[in-house]
């Protein structure tokens, strides 16, 4: 009866809200396109669709990695700005472990062995580090009950400060050429479908790994008693606290998992971009993967989307410029942050946040 | 009978205060034990304690008669205590059946292995809970989301939970606070079912009715201690109040009949939204003269705070008018209202009443910082505010180490001397007060009821909103019941019964046509329905 | 909650000097202990912590004009960090003062270039006007945004940051670029918007023009005092009926004297020599900011509303005030100070008096470090931004002298705010007992959602 109609209305809604939002991305779609053909007059050609939708996929990756650390973090209810600077020291300690870590095997070992051994070796080094940060906001914000935007604020400060200080100090000058970054790796009969293959199927390790874990998040989240746990936390801790449920556990352990997401996304930069760190490489894409999180409505799909649009943003500028050098880069290269201040003030949707996020719990 | 829990010299000290004082308790198998107190009494913390939240300084704690040590929920939960608080522990996003397996989720089969990442068994959850639904009678579906039910459903969740724990005491912290008295009785038929099928139940109550209606054993607490413990049939209620209070307590404030003049609040069929853009409050008109107080009584979240605010200036106003003294005052700012001669006592005084990280100084002119005397052109005039200040903490009796003590610092009854001080020591003429005395001592009750009693003699309209039906009785003229957004009815105060208006509260009779309920999918400050008619599920 | 651990024989020690000097000095002391830790670890020597310091103390007070330019490198500190103290005692966290910086420098640039045939008392007011507007619209449209939207500041005034320094890049390269130069920038300011050097002022007050703007300031200036003052009880008494007259003649006495008597002084006898030929009046304007924030905090109706609406917005709309224009305004303010720190440093600071293409300036997140060091407080912002800009102008001798990279700084700087941002850490490390009532700043974080 009456609770049986309720339920058929809300998954009504329920299918509603998700053709609206399949619409709203095929129209953003369609007039990316059109934007696209009005700037470089319709030169785009097939190669440079599946280009362009291939690197929105790569760009979109350190967003999406910026995105799940968000998700799983203010699921438990802690807000983390700190992302940004997570990944900028994981960047960092990747790109040396990478390039140190390379000079010591190779007397052990042939180059293309030592390479793949010493990336991944920096892959694992590269989280730590991020992991590392996200022990300091856990500790402060969880333990100490610091105000979380401050904590994740020092985070930021700290992640300059201790980058810029060894990258001057030891990576700055006179470094002997490392291994490279991540190869493709192309996927066997999938990479040869025409169109999606290219876009996703010929991709670095991290791009795998990052969709990969929007299935697995998604499951966590959703499906097991940890991602009940964790929404609960997030939404009235002192419900589950009365429940025997250890809050703070569960914000430590969730806090600390984000910083191993970040961390993928902060490696990305060094061992799948490009060969070399710089003190400024992360340009805000922590940030941006925060709006990706709210655009994403707290989901891991969501965020996914999120975050792909912010990479097609990017991708689109990148194309625009290779057809257009004689336009002036940097007016293009705004978009993507003011897409995010858009998808904030709600132009782009907002739901709302776990109602517990931000807030620090203590116990009675 | 035997004795299901017994507990021994508890005592609890918290900073600066001892909440729990060598107190006994002793529940049996199968009783109802009502634990009245007022607020502040200890009675929280000493459930609190055997629930796990607290830790006892000193004492013990027997179950069955063992000795047993609780240090946290989890313990109390698998000693077979199950606690319903006061403020629901529901996580409203979340469904019923997520909701009562929080904690105990159940894992499907072949899943185990992965420990914490298994997979939830939803399905025999939600079996589990019909069956505890049809064997104690309550009305529960495992699939609706926390936050689209009414607050008695919720209520019936919070029991499920504990059920499902298989829990053998239940302890119910102020359980009828929420309800209308009728829905109130529903839940002593739950309540008395329970114990018919062996649990036992202790019930925490301030409400001396409540108390007669459905306990086998009463026992009163009074600062920390144990006052005593007696049979409803030995007891009256001059004797538990008096138990309670410490002291024989006026039950009624001396107060001379109403002079009322000429019309300061006048609003008409206003309509205003919630946050929801729900309506929540619907086509009500009334008005309010000048040495009068209009009492409002209704259960909470039937739209008086949302009333409020529109008369304040604080919430939008979708239809109707209100004037104050033949200003329209319909769409403007609360400023404009506040010089009127608005003073308005809110409802949360933490929320909107204070600043609490500002000194008593800073908050008396809360509302007034900006006009002469305080402030000279945009200067504040500091010596002045000091001189003020001084002025109403004598006044006013507000019990503080000296005016540049910080607001929260204060005890919640002198934080609401503070706003009563603030809004009633500059001209007025409408004082609305919000649940003035909410969470009070006695002492401080009685004070502000005073104030405002004077206010009215001195020429004031008073509104009056409340949801303790004994402050509407006995400080109105007029009353009016507040249900789903209408008035029901407006009764003269001096011929209301007590009956009358909880029949008015539940929403059965009144003058008005009964328009459809507003009940929609996702307003979580529903008010409640009766759970009779859920029951028919 | 109750320490078991033991406790520091010292504690009662470090109790008494945490007391005195404060929580802040003591969270200064242990970041540069943990800094002399990384660099002994990172280099192996014993000595190069002492040494690094050392050069650090020399370089920021000692050598050749090392004072004068510690004093040029506090000056953005303070405004940057008085513009983000506004927003914390408003309950909004400004991260975005280095964007605002940006777009300050840029419209002072376009501003004094706009002509050379103005005079400095018009265009000089003129150009700092134009940068501090800038700074604060910049800051103000997320101010509006995040009451009208709910766009939390923290993440929109960031990602305002990204585009003011694409939008800076874009209009040096392509709109405003100096084609008579070499490098990539703006053009050169006229010289009657430059803010004056302190060795230059006696030349500048030749100019009858100049004497009179100064004139004007100090009058201003002096008239304020004496109204400060006369609102003492015994001046009070005294002066009666006549406080106007007293207030506007010793105004317009000052103002005489000084109009005449300054080009002469300061002509025959003048202190600051060519060793201060790069500090320049945007200190003295420095210091009257910090008094400005602190009468507007803490005097007037407005700063009570700033402060309500950062304390419990909610009874500051019961009370009446419009939440919205205090959030836009106190933006706006913060903005402004950002925007005119900005100004400074292409009015007076920048070589060519313009603003090249790499201007990096890395004072924003400093600024953050130094306004929550001060605990906001205006006059503990002069302090630490003074301790800010000696670190930032020492680091290269220090860097010279001991090989250790003056990032260094930042590191140090970083674990500083941690450690004031988090009391709780550095008595937990000193074993240090809370102290009862310990207060407790209004939250930043209210969710992202308004």
């Amino acid at each position: 009866m009456d609770t049986s109609i309720r339920k058929d209305r809300l998954l009504s809604q329920k299918w509603l809200r998700t053709l609206i939002n399949l619409g709203g991305v095929l129209l953003a779609l369609v007039i990316a396109w059109e934007l696209l053909n009005l700037v470089i007059g319709r030169q785009c050609d097939g190669k440079c669709i599946t280009d362009t939708l291939s690197q929105m996929l790569r760009v979109a990756t350190p967003i999406a990695f910026a995105a799940f650390c968000g998700v799983v973090c203010e699921r438990a209810g802690v807000v983390d700005i700190g992302i940004e600077g997570k990944m900028l020291t994981a960047a960092m300690v990747a790109y040396a472990v990478n390039l140190f870590s390379y000079q010591w095997l190779q007397s052990m070992m042939e180059a293309s062995a030592a390479g793949t051994l010493s990336r991944w070796l920096a892959l694992l080094v590269g989280i730590l580090a991020a992991l590392l940060l996200a022990l300091l906001h856990a500790v402060s914000s969880i333990r100490f009950k610091i105000d979380q935007i401050i904590s994740g604020t020092v985070i930021n400060i700290l992640a300059l400060g201790v980058t810029g200080y060894f990258y001057r100090q030891f990576l700055a000058e006179n470094l002997p050429a490392g291994p490279g970054t991540f190869p493709k790796i192309v996927i066997p009969f999938l990479a040869d479908i025409p169109v999606l293959g290219p876009i996703l199927f010929r991709q670095q390790p991290l791009t795998y790994i990052m969709i990969l874990l929007a299935f697995l998040l998604h499951y966590v989240l959703f499906y097991t008693p940890w991602g009940l746990r964790t929404r609960a936390v997030g939404e009235h801790p002192r419900a589950a606290d009365t429940l025997g449920i250890d809050v703070l556990k569960m914000r430590y352990t969730n806090v600390l998992i984000g910083g191993l997401i970040a961390g993928l996304g902060g490696v990305w930069f060094t061992l799948e971009a490009v060969d070399v760190f710089n003190p400024m490489m992360t340009n805000g894409l922590g940030f941006i993967g925060l709006a990706a999180m709210i655009f994403g409505k707290w989901m891991p799909f969501g965020a996914l989307i999120g975050a792909l649009i912010f990479g097609l943003g990017n991708s689109l500028t990148t194309t625009v410029s290779i057809y257009r050098p004689d336009l002036p880069s940097q007016i293009p290269q705004m978009l993507p942050y003011l897409l995010t201040i858009a998808v904030l003030t709600g132009v782009v949707g907002r739901a709302a946040p776990p109602a517990a996020d931000g807030q620090a719990y203590e116990k009675q | 009978m035997t004795i299901a829990l017994q507990a021994t010299g508890i005592t609890k000290r918290f900073p600066g205060v001892l909440a729990n004082d060598h107190v006994n308790f002793t529940l049996k198998q199968g009783e109802i034990h009502a634990l009245l107190g007022e607020n502040g009494a200890g009675k929280s913390t000493l459930m609190n304690i055997l629930y796990g939240l607290y830790q006892p300084d000193e004492g013990e704690i027997l179950l069955n008669g063992q000795r047993i040590q609780i240090t946290s929920p989890h313990d109390a939960i698998a000693q077979g205590i199950g606690m319903v608080h006061q403020h629901f522990m529901l996580v409203p996003p979340l469904t019923v059946t997520e909701n009562i397996m929080l904690g105990q989720e159940s894992i499907q089969a072949g899943s185990q292995a992965l420990g914490p990442l298994a997979l939830l068994d939803r399905r025999s959850v939600a079996k589990r809970i019909r069956e505890l639904s049809q064997r104690y009678g309550l009305a529960v579906d495992p699939d609706a989301t926390v936050q689209d039910l009414t607050v008695g459903a919720q209520q019936r969740v919070e029991i499920v939970k504990a059920l499902y724990r298989e829990a053998q005491i239940l302890i119910l912290d102020e359980p009828t606070a929420v309800l209308t008295p009728q829905e109130a009785d529903d839940l002593f038929v739950i309540l008395r079912n329970l114990v018919a099928q062996g649990k036992s139940i202790i019930f925490i109550t301030h409400k001396l009715r409540e108390v007669f209606a459905v306990a086998d054993q009463i026992s009163v607490m009074r600062a920390g201690k144990m006052a005593g413990s007696v049979q409803p049939a030995q007891a009256t209620r001059e004797l538990l109040a008096e138990m309670m209070v410490g002291r024989a307590v006026i039950l009624t404030i001396d107060k001379t009949d109403a002079n009322p003049a000429n019309v300061v609040l006048q609003v008409e069929n206003l309509r205003v939204q919630d946050d929801r853009r729900h309506t929540v409050v619907n086509d009500i008109s009334l008005s309010v003269r000048a040495g009068e107080i209009l009492g409002i009584a209704g259960v909470q979240g039937n739209g008086q705070t949302e009333l409020t605010e529109a008369l304040t200036g604080l919430r939008k106003v979708v239809g109707g008018q209100v004037t104050i003294l033949s200003q329209d005052t319909t769409h403007v700012m609360p400023r404009q209202i506040s010089e009127a001669g608005v003073s308005h006592v809110p409802e949360d005084r933490h929320k909107h009443g204070l600043v609490l990280s500002f000194s008593l100084r800073d908050n008396f002119v809360l509302c007034t910082y900006y006009q002469p005397p305080f402030a000279k052109g945009i200067e504040i005039d500091f010596p002045v505010l000091e001189e003020n200040a001084r002025k109403l903490i004598k006044m006013f009796d507000v019990r503080t180490p000296g005016a540049s003590t910080s607001a929260g610092s204060l005890s919640g009854g002198n934080q609401q001397k503070v706003i009563i001080a603030r809004e009633l020591s500059r001209p007025v003429k409408l004082l609305i007060a919000s649940q003035p005395t909410r969470g009070l001592d006695v002492g401080s009750i009685e004070f502000i009821h005073r104030r405002i009693v004077e206010a009215r003699d001195q020429g004031a309209a008073v509104l009056l909103i409340s949801a303790e039906l004994d402050e509407i009785m006995s400080l109105s003229d007029r009353i009016a019941v507040m249900y789903k957004g209408h008035i029901l009815s407006t009764l003269d105060a001096s011929t209301a019964t007590r009956e009358q208006l909880g029949l008015l509260m539940a929403g059965i009779g009144g003058a008005e046509p009964h328009a459809p309920a507003q009940r929609s999918g996702n307003n979580r400050r529903n008010g409640p329905d009766s759970p009779l008619e859920a029951m028919n599920v | 909650m109750s320490e078991n651990r033991k406790t520091n024989p010292f504690a009662p020690f470090l109790s008494a000097l945490g007391r005195a000097l404060g929580m802040p000095a003591l969270a200064l002391l242990t970041a540069f202990i943990i800094g002399a830790i990384v660099i002994l670890l990172t280099s192996g020597d014993l000595l190069a912590a002492p040494t690094a310091y050392w050069g650090l103390i020399r370089g920021a007070l000692f050598k050749q004009r090392g004072l004068s330019e510690s004093l040029v490198a506090s000056i953005p500190y303070v405004l940057l960090s008085l513009g983000l103290s506004v927003g914390f005692k408003s309950g909004l966290f400004n991260i975005g003062v280095e964007g605002q910086f940006y777009i300050g420098a840029l419209c002072a640039a376009w501003a004094g270039q706009i002509t050379t045939g103005l005079p400095a008392i018009i265009h000089l007011p003129l150009a700092l006007l134009a940068g501090a507007i800038g700074g604060a619209i910049w800051a103000g449209v997320p101010g509006y945004l995040k009451m009208r939207t709910g766009a939390h500041e923290v993440i929109s005034t960031m990602m305002m940051n990204y585009v003011a320094f694409r939008l800076t890049e874009y209009v040096i390269t392509d709109k405003l670029r100096d084609v008579n130069s070499t490098t990539i920038q703006t053009p050169s300011v006229s010289p009657a918007a430059e803010l004056w050097t302190f060795a230059a002022i006696p030349q500048r007050l030749q100019d009858p023009l100049n004497a009179l703007g100064v004139a004007l300031v100090l009058a201003l200036l002096t008239a304020l005092v004496v109204r400060a003052l006369a609102d003492r009880p015994d001046w009070k008494a005294k002066l009666g009926a006549r406080r106007g007259l007293a207030i506007g003649g010793s105004g317009l006495l000052a103002g005489l004297i000084a109009f005449v008597a300054l080009p002469l002084l300061t002509n025959a006898w003048w202190p600051f020599t060519d060793a201060y030929d790069r500090l320049h009046t945007g200190l003295i304007m420095a210091v009257l900011a910090a008094v400005g924030v602190w009468w507007l905090m803490e005097k007037t109706t407005p700063g009570f509303e700033l402060r309500t609406v950062g304390a419990n917005p909610n009874a500051a709309r019961y009370a009446g005030m419009n939440i919205t224009r205090n959030v836009v305004l106190a933006m706006a303010i913060s903005g402004g100070l950002a925007g005119l720190a900005g100004t400074i440093e292409v009015l007076g600071v920048s070589i060519c008096r313009c603003l090249p293409l790499f201007f990096s300036s890395g004072y924003g997140f400093d600024s953050i470090a130094i306004s929550l060091l001060a605990r906001n407080d205006p006059f503990g912002i002069l302090a630490a931004s003074f301790l800010f800009g000696a670190m930032r102008n020492g680091a290269d001798l220090m860097e010279l002298s001991s090989g250790v990279s003056k990032y260094i700084i930042s590191l140090i700087q970083a674990l500083a705010l941690l450690f004031v941002a988090a009391p709780a850490i550095v008595r937990w490390m000193y074993r240090m007992k809370a102290p009862a009532g310990e207060e407790k700043q209004a939250p930043l974080t209210r969710g992202w959602g308004g």
